[in-house]
């Protein structure tokens, strides 16, 4: 008796429908952990190269030295990503043009799509976590409630209505129900610290950009006095 | 500025996520055995226990049979020396002895009788002494009554036997007895008192050579009759052994049948027809372990009443009180459910 109620055995002597229901929990359960980790590495890589470059931009270094460090084709993010797309369009725009308000435009527009491409480099995958969080324990449910209903369809077949003819059902079904949980719990918490974690760096970002376009901002205004005198 | 790999892979997060549910199936799986024992235990032991019981009551009740028998024997072998030496009286304690002697060698016992007798004889001879000269009439008695069964030994095969069994009869009866008592007396009057004791002497002497005779014959029969009747004495051991239990198991099955029917509420749906058998099984101490329909009356309402009264009859204590043997039959029994029996 006590045997037959052991979760493995419940699970293999599921319904099919219910099996399917908990298959396809554990998918997501694992996928949602997946992407638990893959961003959190992410996360922590990035808050990592920030925090290296924001000391390196903030330690006197010439900006064109800096900018010529890496590689135009090598692929950056971040805010070494801001940088360098804003700056790259300064240089460009520099030799083309005297308003240097058409310059800190364009500037800020570089910097603007650059920022919007790290958002979405930073948020990828995080709308899975809260998919799986939300969905997940409506699919317990729906399998809960459909081997319930299997166990009052078995229960109107047999003879004697005892709990332990309805028992197995029960538990069977609740274990469904248990599984939407065991899925849905850790994306939603992981689902919040990881995205209040992107947008903190995105902050720090946009920071970054204000003060980047400020110097800029500062170095035009020098090169116009020492155009009018 | 030399930066560190940028792209993070799915290959390790997918891995670890895998590893960390595995991690948890296996918590799960692995805190699962250690509750399972208890359960599973106890039916083993419910099992081995019904099948066991068979085979050892059958050993068991065949020892208890042999050392009773040979108990038997031993007390058998003795009491026929006793019986030979003393006692002659009787058809009903010869037909004892005969069931006494099958045990016993043909030839020992042969040797054990001629010694019996020899010694009747000089007994007699003291006590016709005695008797001629103080007119012991006990002694006589006696003598006389070692004589004539010896007399009937013979006399029931042979002629001459004949008179002398008539002789036992009459002093069986006392009416004998008395007559011979007196014709002694009357004999002693006449001091003619030697003389019937040589002739009473030879007479026995007689009759011993007879009696010899027939029990060499005897010897033959007397070793098949041994075999035979060592077989009817297991026989009525066995028969004894099974009456005693079949005593308590019958005293028990009645009474857990009548507590089961005093807990029984009869289904009003329930015909005299119909009838269920359920299986009971039990523990030593009374308890009930399970209860089944074994055959079922075809009314739900019906079986389930009758499971109902079996565990509201439930613990049946009387159990502790059977003896041992009997416990194990009942460890699993059917009980017969008919409403005509209650109503």
């Amino acid at each position: 008796m006590n045997d037959s109620l052991s979760i493995p055995h419940l699970i293999l002597n599921a319904s099919l429908v219910v099996q399917l229901v908990m298959l396809l929990l554990i998918v997501g359960s694992i996928a949602s952990w997946a992407v638990i980790f893959q961003r959190g590495f992410v996360l922590r890589r990035a808050r990592k190269a920030h925090r290296t470059f924001e000391d390196r931009f903030w330690s006197g270094v010439d900006l064109n030295e800096l900018y010529r460090e890496t590689p135009a084709e090598q692929e950056v993010h971040g805010a070494e990503h801001l940088f360098r797309a804003g700056f790259r369009e300064f240089n460009r725009l520099l030799p083309k043009t005297r308003s240097s308000q058409a310059i800190l435009d364009g500037v800020q527009r570089a910097m603007r799509v650059a920022w919007s491409r790290e958002e979405e480099r930073l948020n990828l995958h995080l709308t899975f976590l809260a998919t799986v969080a939300s969905a997940s324990p409506y699919i317990g449910l729906f399998g809960t409630v459909w081997g319930i209903m299997g166990s009052f369809m078995g229960l109107s077949m047999a003879q004697q209505a005892t709990l332990s003819t309805v028992a197995p059902w029960i538990a069977e079904a609740l274990i469904a129900t248990a599984m939407g949980l065991f899925a849905a719990i850790p994306a939603v918490i992981f689902y919040n610290r990881l995205s209040a974690q992107a947008s903190r760096l995105l902050g720090q970002y946009e920071d970054f950009a204000e003060e980047f376009h400020s110097i800029l901002h500062r170095n035009l205004q020098g090169r116009d006095e020492r155009d009018a005198a | 500025m030399a930066r560190p790999k940028n792209r993070v892979g799915y290959g390790l997060p997918v891995i670890l996520a895998i590893v960390l549910h595995v991690g948890v199936l296996a918590i799960t799986l692995l805190r699962w055995p250690t509750s399972d024992p208890e359960p599973t235990s106890s039916a083993i032991v419910k099992a081995t226990l019904v099948r066991t019981e068979t085979a050892t009551d059958k050993a068991q009740r065949a020892q208890e049979a042999q050392a009773s028998a040979a108990e038997a024997k031993k007390q058998q072998k003795a009491d026929q020396a006793e019986q030979a030496a003393r006692k002659a009286e009787a058809e009903k304690q010869q037909q004892a002895e005969a069931v006494a002697r099958k045990k016993a060698e043909a030839d020992k016992q042969r040797e054990a009788e001629l010694q019996a007798l020899k010694q009747a004889r000089e007994q007699a001879k003291e006590a016709a002494r005695r008797r001629a000269e103080e007119a012991a009439r006990a002694a006589r008695q006696k003598a006389e009554a070692e004589k004539q069964r010896q007399a009937e030994e013979a006399a029931r095969k042979k002629a001459e036997a004949e008179k002398q069994r008539q002789a036992e009869e009459a002093a069986r009866k006392k009416a004998e007895a008395e007559k011979q008592r007196q014709a002694e007396e009357a004999a002693r009057k006449k001091a003619e008192a030697e003389k019937q004791r040589q002739a009473e002497e030879a007479a026995r002497k007689k009759a011993e050579a007879e009696a010899q005779a027939k029990r060499a014959a005897e010897a033959a029969r007397q070793a098949s009759e041994q075999a035979l009747a060592q077989s009817i004495a297991g026989e009525e051991q066995a028969i004894a052994n099974a009456r005693q239990a079949s005593e308590a198991a019958n005293g028990f099955k009645n009474l857990v049948k009548r507590a089961v029917e005093q807990a029984w509420i009869i289904p009003s749906s329930a015909g005299n027809q119909q009838r269920a058998v359920v299986r009971i099984t039990l523990l030593p101490t009374g308890e009930l372990v399970d209860a089944s329909i074994r055959e079922s009356s075809g009314n739900a309402a019906f079986d389930r009443s009758v499971l109902q009264a079996v565990e509201r009859a439930a613990p049946f204590r009387e159990m502790q009180s059977l003896p041992t043997s009997a416990q194990r039959q009942f460890r699993e029994f059917n009980l017969d459910f008919n409403p005509e029996d209650v109503r």
